[in-house]
């Protein structure tokens, strides 16, 4: 809680990980115990060129503050 | 194919401001192909303006249908379910597909999704160019292959005019002067002969001039 008693802002991301790169990069800071704040959350993508507008506004329209494209 | 493009965003927010239930149509040929009204660019729509609505406070439902063609009645029909569910039909099918689905239901407040542009082709990935005006009289067969109406910004039919340079239009040098196109065309062909023909004074009413054409085959008829 911030000094003026209301919740600070805390962006809700998600993530599209590319399974042979940035996901697998995630997992493995898995394997180390790397952490990382709760509030991304990852989506596996066979290849980040699967990415679609479609798939960035129905993250938006159900709740995402950002979006994280990684591959 | 019919080329046509998104309209802005904005000014379809506006059109459909006094509805909360709208059925955003999508057709499957033409406007597929050219990435402007198929089934994907009618949910990316739907979802805008659904975010949009939700901005700004109120309440947006939307359905979403994409049949084969747009203008055709036997497409168009089934549209029926959804649309008796709606307030306002928005079609992103070309001016053809768009006044079909105002007609078959004619209760229903409809908004183009898209500006329709010409009939064209690809000319490579993402760009489309302008081939035909729908003229009513080909002249394919004189010109090379190139159509001196669709591809002239003055529409000449015996030869360029003088602002022709280089290979380019003068009203705009990004073009590409069709007339150097049909020359280069027809010696390419070994038809350089064709150019001698001179076009007399030519009979539009064939073309938009006659007023809308309409096509009847008898033999086709039931």
């Amino acid at each position: 809680m911030g000094e003026s008693g209301l919740k600070e802002f805390e962006p809700e991301i998600l993530a599209f990980a590319c399974h042979y790169c940035a996901y697998a990069a995630a997992d493995l800071a898995g394997s180390m115990r790397l952490q990382y704040p709760t509030n991304v959350k990852i989506i596996k993508l066979p290849c980040s060129g699967k990415i679609d507008i479609i798939y960035i506004l129905k993250a938006l329209e159900a709740g995402a503050d950002g979006i994280l494209v990684a591959g | 194919m019919i080329t046509a493009v998104r309209k802005p965003l904005n000014e379809i927010i506006e059109m459909v401001a006094p509805y909360e239930k709208i059925l955003v149509t999508g057709c499957g040929t033409c406007v597929t192909i050219d990435y402007s009204g198929g089934a994907k660019e009618a949910a990316i729509l739907a979802s805008q303006l659904r975010i949009a609505r939700r901005l700004g406070g109120k309440k947006l439902e939307t359905l979403e249908q994409t049949v084969e063609r747009q203008c055709e009645w036997e497409f168009v029909k089934e549209f029926t379910d959804h649309a008796a569910e709606c307030q306002a039909i928005i079609s992103m099918a070309c001016g053809a597909g768009i006044q079909t689905v105002a007609a078959a239901f004619p209760d229903k407040p409809i908004f183009p999704g898209v500006n329709t542009r010409f009939i064209g082709m690809p000319q490579k990935q993402g760009v489309w160019e302008e081939r035909c005006v729908c003229c009513g009289n080909c002249v394919l067969h004189l010109t090379g292959g190139l159509c001196p109406f669709a591809r002239c910004a003055k529409t000449l039919l015996n030869g360029p005019c003088e602002g022709s340079q280089n290979g380019k239009c003068e009203v705009n040098r990004e073009l590409d002067c069709v007339w150097q196109q049909i020359y280069d065309s027809l010696k390419e062909k070994g038809r350089l002969a064709d150019l001698r023909k001179i076009f007399p004074l030519r009979d539009w009413s064939t073309g938009e001039d006659g007023g809308y054409r309409i096509t009847v085959r008898e033999d086709m008829m039931l």
